[in-house]
C-alpha cells in the first residue's frame, strides 16, 4: 500500500507495481494521482545561470545569493513534506527572510479561520460515517480532488449511512459553472453569478433566520430547508468561495453559526498545503505571509506578536504575500521550492521575477526553472522519498518511498543549504 | 485581382467575462510534461455557450484574440459541452489565462483569477504557444 | 470482434522485443488472447504513442464480456474517480469492507477497478443488467462525471 501525493486527499490505499525501479502500474489512484506517481517527462538538472553544474556547486551558489540579499524570500512548499517545510521555516528564520506558500493566493484565509476555531470542522472519516448533507461550494472536487466523493463523502456506505447515496445522502453544488461535481449533484445544483457568493451567503443566512431572502427566494428557501434537516452536514469550501469572499470570512462564520449541525472543510489541491499552514502556525501563529526580521517575525496584515519564550517577535502583513512582494518589487532574491510562480501567478505580476536572482528547487523542469539563476533538482516526495503530510482535514498521513532515487530530498537540500550559509 | 476587403476590416470586438476553472485532464498533462503539446491543447482555448458564439459569429475551432490591459493571447474557441446560459466564457486555469489576470488586488494579495474581463475578436494568427509566453520573460530579462 | 491486424497496426511495429515477444505481431496475438497487457509494451507508454495506446485500450476493454451486457468503457474519458467502483451494487455486495465503504477493492469479485488512473471492468457477467433476474441498473452510469461508461 502506498500513499498518493497527487492532491491533499492523500489516498493511502494505492497499490503500485514496480519494475526496474520504475512505477509500471498504479491501482486505485485516480488519473491525477497516477500521473503524479508516474512522474514527469522532464527532470530538472542542477544549473547556475542555466549552465549545467553539480548539485554541490548549485547549493553553494544558492547560499551565496541568499547571503548577500537584503530582502530574501522563500516561497512554495505546498508540494513538500512537513519535514522539508519545517526546514524551510528554519532557513527563513536564519536568513531573516520572508516566507510564504501557495495558500497565500489559495485557501490560506479559510484555513486560518479554521485554525482560529471560528468554524466547526471534522475529519473525513466522520463525513463517511455520518454525513447526510454535503455542500460543494465553489469546489469542483471531481477535477481537483477526484476521489473525494467516492472515498468519503457521497458514494460510500458509512456507519450511520448504510443505505448508500441514493437514500441516505444529499449532495449539493453551488458554483458559477456546471462542473463535473455539479453534474453529479444534479437536482441540487445552484448556479450563482460570478462573485455572487456573498449575495448567496447573505440570502441563505436570511432564509435560515426565517426572513424572506432578498435574492432568488424560491431556490434559497428550498436549499435552506435541506440544510436545516441535516443531521450531520458539511460545507466543502473550494477556492471559488474563498476567492469570492476573501477577507470577508465573517459572513461565512455567521452562516455557519446558523447551521448548528454543519462543519466546514477546506478543499485543498496541493498535497501538503495544509501541512505548511500548520507548521508555520505552530511556529508563528500565522498560516502564511510572515517575515522574520533579525530576532523579529512579521506577518501580514501588520500585527506584532511578542513570543519572548522563543526570543522572537512576529509581525504579520499582507505585503509579505508572494503577490504583493512581487508587485511592490520589495524582494531582491527568491527561493522557490516545489512551485511554478511563472505559470501560476498573473503575468502582470511576475515581471519582477525577471530582475532578481531566483533559486528553484523542484523535481521537474518548470517555466520558472527555465529562467532562474540556480536550479537544484530534488526527489519527488511521496514517490522517491517518504515523510509526512497533512490531509485537507488535518489528519497526518505517512508518505511512501516507492522507488529509489539518487536525487536528494528537498529536506536534505534545505539542510545542506543552511549549512552552506 | 479582387480586393481583399477582409484585410482592411477589423473583426468586431466583444466584451466578455471569463471564469477560470480546473480540469483533471489538463492537470494530468501538466504532471507529465508542462511543455508538451497535450498541455497546450488542453489549456489554450476558451469555452463559450452556443448562443454567445452565434451572437459573436464564432464557430468551434476558430482562433480568437482575447485581450485586456494586462495582456493578450490567441486561443481556440470551443463550444462548451454543457448547456450554459451564456454571458460568461470559461478558461482552464493556466499560464494562458494568467496573462489576462490583473495585478491590482487592493493590496490584499489575492489576484482575481476567476474574474476576468476582456475583449474577444476573431483572428487568423497562430495560437499563443507556451514558448512564446516564455519568450516574453526572456525578453524582460534582457532589458 | 477485434482482429490481430487491428491491434498490430496500433503497435510501434519496431520488433524491439522489449515486451519479451519476438515480434510486434506475436505481441498482438498475445494481447488478443489476453495473455499480455498493453503496459508490457513499454515503448507504447513513452514517446508519441499516446493516441495509439488509448485506441488499443478501447479496443481491448469491451471484449471482456461486452457482447453479453453491452457495456462499453471509454478509458480516454475516465478520470479514475472511482465513483462507479463504489456505487455499483455488485461491488457493494461482493466487497463490503472495501469498495462498499469507499476504500480500494479488497478482492477480485468486483466489477470495477481503477488501473493507471482509468477504470477497468471485469466479472461483467455479474452485472445486474445480465442474467435471469436482470434489472435496468444505472448505478455506474449516473455517478460518472464524464460519461465514460455506456451500455449499447
Ligand atoms: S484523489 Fe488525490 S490523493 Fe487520491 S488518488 Fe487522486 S490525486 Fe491521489
Ligand atoms: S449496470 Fe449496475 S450492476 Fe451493472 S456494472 Fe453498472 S452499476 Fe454495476
Ligand atoms: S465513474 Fe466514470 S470517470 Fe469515475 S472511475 Fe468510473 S468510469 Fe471513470
Amino acid at each position: 500500500m502506498a500513499t498518493c501525493p497527487g492532491c491533499a486527499l492523500l489516498c493511502d490505499d494505492i497499490d503500485v507495481i514496480v519494475e526496474n525501479n520504475r512505477i509500471k502500474e498504479t491501482r486505485n489512484a485516480c488519473r491525477r494521482g497516477a500521473a503524479r506517481m508516474k512522474g514527469c517527462f522532464n527532470r530538472l538538472a542542477p544549473s547556475i545561470a542555466q549552465k549545467p553544474v553539480d548539485i554541490e556547486s548549485a547549493i553553494r551558489k544558492a547560499a551565496e545569493i541568499l547571503k548577500v540579499a537584503k530582502s530574501p524570500m522563500l516561497f512554495g512548499f505546498s508540494n513538500s513534506t512537513c519535514e522539508a517545510q519545517v526546514k524551510g521555516i528554519q532557513l527563513a528564520k536564519k536568513l531573516g527572510a520572508i516566507i510564504d506558500d501557495t495558500s497565500s493566493f489559495c485557501q490560506g484565509l479559510l484555513i486560518e479561520t479554521i485554525f482560529q476555531e471560528k468554524f466547526r470542522t471534522c475529519m473525513l472519516e466522520d463525513v463517511r460515517n455520518k454525513a447526510d448533507v454535503l455542500v460543494y461550494w465553489g469546489s469542483d472536487a471531481q477535477d481537483s480532488e477526484p476521489r473525494h466523493l467516492s472515498r468519503f463523502s457521497y458514494f460510500p456506505r458509512g456507519e450511520s449511512r448504510q443505505r448508500g447515496y441514493e437514500e441516505d445522502r444529499i449532495a449539493v453544488a453551488i458554483d458559477v459553472r456546471e462542473s463535473n461535481t455539479a453534474k453529479i449533484c444534479k437536482g441540487h445544483f445552484y448556479r450563482i453569478q460570478p462573485k455572487g457568493d456573498r449575495e448567496f451567503i447573505l440570502a441563505l443566512t436570511d432564509a435560515l433566520s426565517g426572513k424572506v431572502p432578498a435574492y432568488e427566494p424560491k431556490k434559497i428557501l428550498e436549499l435552506a430547508a435541506i440544510l436545516k434537516k441535516a443531521e450531520f452536514g458539511v460545507i466543502f469550501a473550494g477556492i471559488g468561495l474563498t476567492y469570492s469572499i476573501k477577507e470577508d470570512m465573517e459572513i461565512l462564520v455567521a452562516l455557519a453559526d446558523k447551521l448548528s449541525n454543519f462543519h466546514i472543510m477546506p478543499m485543498v489541491g496541493h498535497y501538503n498545503m495544509r501541512g505548511f499552514n500548520e507548521n508555520l502556525f505552530k511556529e508563528t501563529g500565522f498560516v502564511n505571509r510572515v517575515k522574520f526580521e533579525g530576532k523579529a517575525v512579521q506577518h501580514s496584515p501588520a500585527e506584532v506578536l511578542d513570543t519572548p519564550s522563543r526570543g522572537v517577535t512576529l509581525v504579520h502583513d499582507d505585503k509579505y504575500s508572494i503577490v504583493e512582494a512581487l508587485r511592490n518589487e520589495s524582494i531582491d532574491a527568491l527561493l522557490v521550492a516545489g512551485s511554478d510562480p511563472l505559470s501560476s501567478l498573473p503575468r502582470s505580476l511576475v515581471r519582477h521575477l525577471a530582475s532578481i536572482p531566483v533559486i528553484c528547487i523542484d523535481p521537474c523542469v518548470t517555466m520558472t526553472s527555465k529562467i532562474t539563476a540556480v536550479t537544484i533538482p530534488c526527489a519527488v516526495s511521496g514517490v522517491e522519498s517518504g515523510g509526512t503530510a497533512v490531509r485537507m482535514d488535518g489528519k497526518k498521513i505517512e508518505l511512501s518511498k516507492i522507488i529509489e532515487s539518487d536525487y536528494p530530498t528537498d529536506e536534505e537540500l534545505l539542510t545542506r543549504l543552511m549549512e552552506a550559509l | 485581382m479582387g480586393l481583399d476587403v477582409g484585410k482592411f476590416m477589423k473583426n468586431p470586438e466583444y466584451e466578455i467575462k471569463i471564469i477560470t476553472y480546473r480540469d483533471i485532464f489538463q492537470v494530468e498533462a501538466l504532471e507529465r510534461d508542462r511543455f508538451g503539446k497535450d498541455y497546450e491543447k488542453l489549456s489554450a482555448f476558451i469555452g463559450m455557450s452556443k448562443n454567445d458564439m452565434a451572437k459573436m459569429g464564432l464557430k468551434s475551432g476558430d482562433r480568437v484574440k482575447v485581450a485586456n490591459n494586462n495582456g493578450s493571447i490567441v486561443v481556440e474557441v470551443r463550444e462548451s459541452r454543457r448547456d450554459e446560459p451564456g454571458g460568461v466564457a470559461f478558461m482552464v486555469n493556466s499560464p494562458w489565462s494568467n496573462v489576462l489576470v490583473s495585478d491590482d488586488m487592493g493590496g490584499k494579495g489575492i489576484p482575481e483569477f476567476k474574474n476576468i474581463t476582456a475583449k474577444i475578436s476573431l483572428v487568423k494568427e497562430e495560437i499563443t504557444s507556451l514558448e512564446s509566453l516564455m519568450e516574453y520573460f526572456r525578453k524582460l530579462k534582457q532589458v | 470482434m477485434v482482429t490481430v491486424m487491428e491491434l498490430y497496426q496500433l503497435l510501434p511495429k519496431t520488433n524491439c522485443k522489449i515486451c519479451g515477444e519476438s515480434t510486434c505481431m506475436a505481441f498482438a496475438v498475445a494481447l488478443l488472447g489476453r495473455k499480455r497487457n498493453i503496459s508490457d509494451c513499454t515503448p507504447l507508454l513513452e514517446g508519441n504513442f499516446k493516441k495509439q495506446k488509448e485506441k488499443l485500450e478501447v479496443l481491448l476493454l469491451p471484449s471482456a464480456g461486452a457482447e453479453e451486457t453491452g457495456m462499453i468503457v471509454h478509458p480516454e474519458l475516465c478520470t479514475g474517480c472511482g465513483n462507479c467502483v463504489v456505487a455499483c451494487p455488485v461491488d457493494v455486495a461482493n466487497d463490503p469492507r472495501g469498495a462498499a465503504i469507499g476504500c480500494a477493492p479488497t478482492n477480485d469479485k468486483v466489477i470495477f477497478k481503477v488501473v493507471d488512473g482509468k477504470v477497468m471492468a471485469s466479472n461483467i457477467k455479474e452485472c445486474r443488467r445480465f442474467g435471469k433476474n436482470r434489472v435496468l441498473c444505472y448505478a455506474c452510469i449516473d455517478p460518472c462525471p464524464t460519461g465514460a461508461i455506456e451500455f449499447v
